[in-house]
């Protein structure tokens, strides 16, 4: 048995994306630096795909800069807009929930002689609005917030802080990693200046990612070359990869609501079935405002890399939030943020599902959880 | 970590752990070790004749190879005399399970650990010393740092209108009985209701425990309240883990002093 709970982790490549990929193997490998008409070629591509990515978040095609990946593109809003504007302020705003690699990014900034806010959460992890207004400064020059927790799915007031920075002058960032394909994205109706995507979130290939830059903001370049994507990253475009997320933002684009429709039924069943069937079981996250595709629980009394185990023996795969399953021995940050004490980080288990989830498999996990948590109990000195 | 990168008998161990449990009875002698608030927990109970360990068992609160260690420690254990169980190294528990990851090491000195803390415990039984008692500081008579600037901004020394406090992260100092009881209320508004008290757990009721369980308050035992932190109103408390030593922050909405 293989069931693969865990696309917040990775995600397979969607085969149509693929074959949508193959032909710039080999056939079109053009550079589309290149004068010649092999090149004119992979400019077409380039041009094409640029456009069909922008149209998943409604923004114009030259707003859109091809990167490496997530972390990249987080790299690029933070330290780019901060070292290029920093004659207007040195002051960032982050929250305590943001992904790694916001989180790593601030503390190099602050290095680097910037100032770094962290806005708390409440206990389902949700950013307040008031938290935000009461950390602005003179000083203050960006405001990044995720457009959702990665880890418990909980949304965040997106548009509302959007406004709150275009009203005082801020540019905002939100990693969307965590929501895209799952939420429709806008950054004409919300007022956002610079948006992270991920290519695999949307079932496209590793390895490329996606800044979203408003017109009018202005990035200082982290990798210098040949002057690609206008300058602001350089190096020769990952024409397969680009290919391929544009084909995936179009499945995305014609298939998004019925599949979160589909997705947040199997979510539905997952946390009633969970809650019911064990005790001093809890869900973590927002009860409504939350992921279609995303269960987080905890359950008293046991360890998480204990409970992956005991399921991966099962033939499921899952994540958990425990210290003794990363590399730091750290519990999830954003669990601490919600306010939960490290034994109960220790406990939790996140189930994300994803487009090709089958009920057999919400099935399986509902079944064989309750037994491997009756399990690890009686051996646990605390329970 | 990777199940992949444990070793089979350190798979083996998890999935099948020889020993669980707890032994009962008077001349039963008993180890902990560890902290779940910080990471994993052991703990182990001997019975020790003509100086030898002849039964012994765990429990454990942790990851794959905290179980497995803890297992594999009870069995070298089992049937030796005290001083050879206490020669036992987290060396030789890593390398009886053929390895361990490198940073899980920490695992296995945990459970070598409990096992000492466990014939410690006998052999102070057997001179029929008590362990020192510690002195629980009166909670009143300190002022906390940040409790004056926060007072009334989630800050409380009185709780009159609990469902002002309604989906509020609550933290109450344990001051006997009224807190206790203010404690399960409080649960009724919130999901987040933390009761921190010098107090060990041991010393608590059990009944008092089981009550305050079921009412989804979490108990923080031996733990001081040492600051409270926010910028215009509380956002987390530090505390300090007076059995480990320690202080880390927690994350909360309101303080019942």
């Amino acid at each position: 048995m293989n069931v693969y709970l865990d696309y917040q982790s990775s995600k397979p490549v969607d085969p149509r994306v693929i074959k949508a990929m193959n032909p710039y193997f080999n056939e079109l490998y053009g550079n589309p630096s290149s004068l010649h008409s092999v090149g004119d070629e992979a400019t077409e591509a380039l041009d094409k795909s640029r456009s069909k990515i922008s149209g998943l978040i409604q923004a114009e095609p030259d707003e859109i800069i091809f990167t490496s990946g997530a972390t990249e593109s987080n790299n690029l809003a933070l330290i780019g807009y901060a070292l290029k504007n920093k004659s207007q302020g040195k002051h960032i705003i982050i929250s305590e929930t943001e992904h790694i690699s916001i989180h790593n990014t601030a503390k190099f900034l602050m290095k680097s002689g910037f100032e770094v806010s962290k806005v708390p959460v409440d206990h389902y992890g949700q950013v307040h609005l008031n938290k935000i207004r009461e950390r602005l400064t003179d000083n203050t020059l960006l405001v990044s917030i995720g457009y959702a927790s990665n880890e418990v799915g909980t949304i965040q007031p997106i548009k509302e802080i959007g406004r709150l920075c275009r009203k005082k002058k801020i540019a905002f960032h939100t990693d969307a990693v965590a929501a895209e394909g799952l939420l429709a994205l806008d950054v004409q109706k919300d007022p956002i200046d610079l948006m992270t995507l991920s290519s695999n979130d949307i079932y496209g290939p590793k390895g490329l990612g996606v800044l979203y830059v408003r017109k009018g903001i202005r990035l200082m370049p982290q990798i210098i070359g040949g002057g690609q994507e206008n300058g602001i990253r350089s190096g020769t475009e990952n024409l397969p990869a680009i290919a391929g997320m544009a084909r995936a933002a179009e499945i995305v684009m014609l298939e998004r609501e019925q599949e979160a429709k589909k997705l947040q039924s199997f979510r539905d069943t997952l946390i009633k079935e969970i809650l019911k069937n064990i005790p001093r079981s809890y869900l973590n996250g927002h009860p409504e405002n939350r992921l279609p595709n995303n269960a987080h629980f905890r359950f008293d009394g046991i360890e998480g890399e204990s409970l992956l185990l005991s399921l991966n023996d099962k033939g499921i795969s899952v994540s958990t939030g425990s210290a003794c399953s990363s590399k730091t021995l750290e519990p999830s940050h954003t669990l601490i943020a919600m306010g939960l004490l490290h034994e109960e980080a220790h406990g939790s288990l996140e189930l994300t599902v994803g487009r090709f989830t089958e009920k057999s498999d919400i099935e399986s996990v509902i079944k064989a959880l309750p037994e491997v948590v009756d399990r690890l109990r009686k051996l646990s000195p605390i329970y | 970590m990777k199940s992949t990168s444990y070793s089979k008998k350190v798979l083996d161990h998890f999935r099948n752990p020889r020993n669980v449990g707890t032994l009962i009875g008077k001349d039963i002698a008993k180890g902990t070790v560890g902290n779940p608030v910080c990471g994993d927990l052991m703990e182990f109970t001997l019975k020790v004749k003509n100086n030898r360990i002849q039964d012994i068992k765990f429990k454990t609160f942790g990851c794959g190879s905290a179980v497995a260690t803890a297992s594999m420690v009870t069995e070298l254990a089992k049937g030796k005399t005290l001083d050879e169980a206490l020669k036992i190294t987290r060396q030789d528990v890593a390398d009886e399970l053929d390895g361990l990851p490198p940073v899980k090491m920490h695992c296995s000195n945990l459970a070598a650990d409990a096992l000492k803390a466990a014939i410690k415990n006998y052999k102070e039984k057997q001179k029929k010393k008590h362990s020192e008692k510690k002195e629980v500081k009166d909670p009143l008579k300190k002022e906390i740092p940040g409790e004056k600037e926060f007072l009334g901004k989630g800050v409380y020394h009185k709780v009159i209108e609990p469902s002002l406090l309604k989906e509020k992260r609550i933290l109450i100092q344990d001051k006997g009985k009224e807190s206790r009881e203010l404690a399960e209320t409080l649960a009724r508004y919130s999901p987040r209701v933390v009761l921190l008290t010098q107090e060990k757990s041991k010393n608590v009721a059990a009944n008092l425990k089981a009550k305050l369980k079921q009412s989804n308050v979490k108990i923080l035992f031996e733990s001081e309240l040492v600051g409270i932190l926010g910028l215009n109103e509380v956002e987390k408390v530090k505390i300090h883990d007076l059995d480990e030593d320690n202080t880390y922050e927690l994350f909360v909405d309101a303080v019942v002093i």
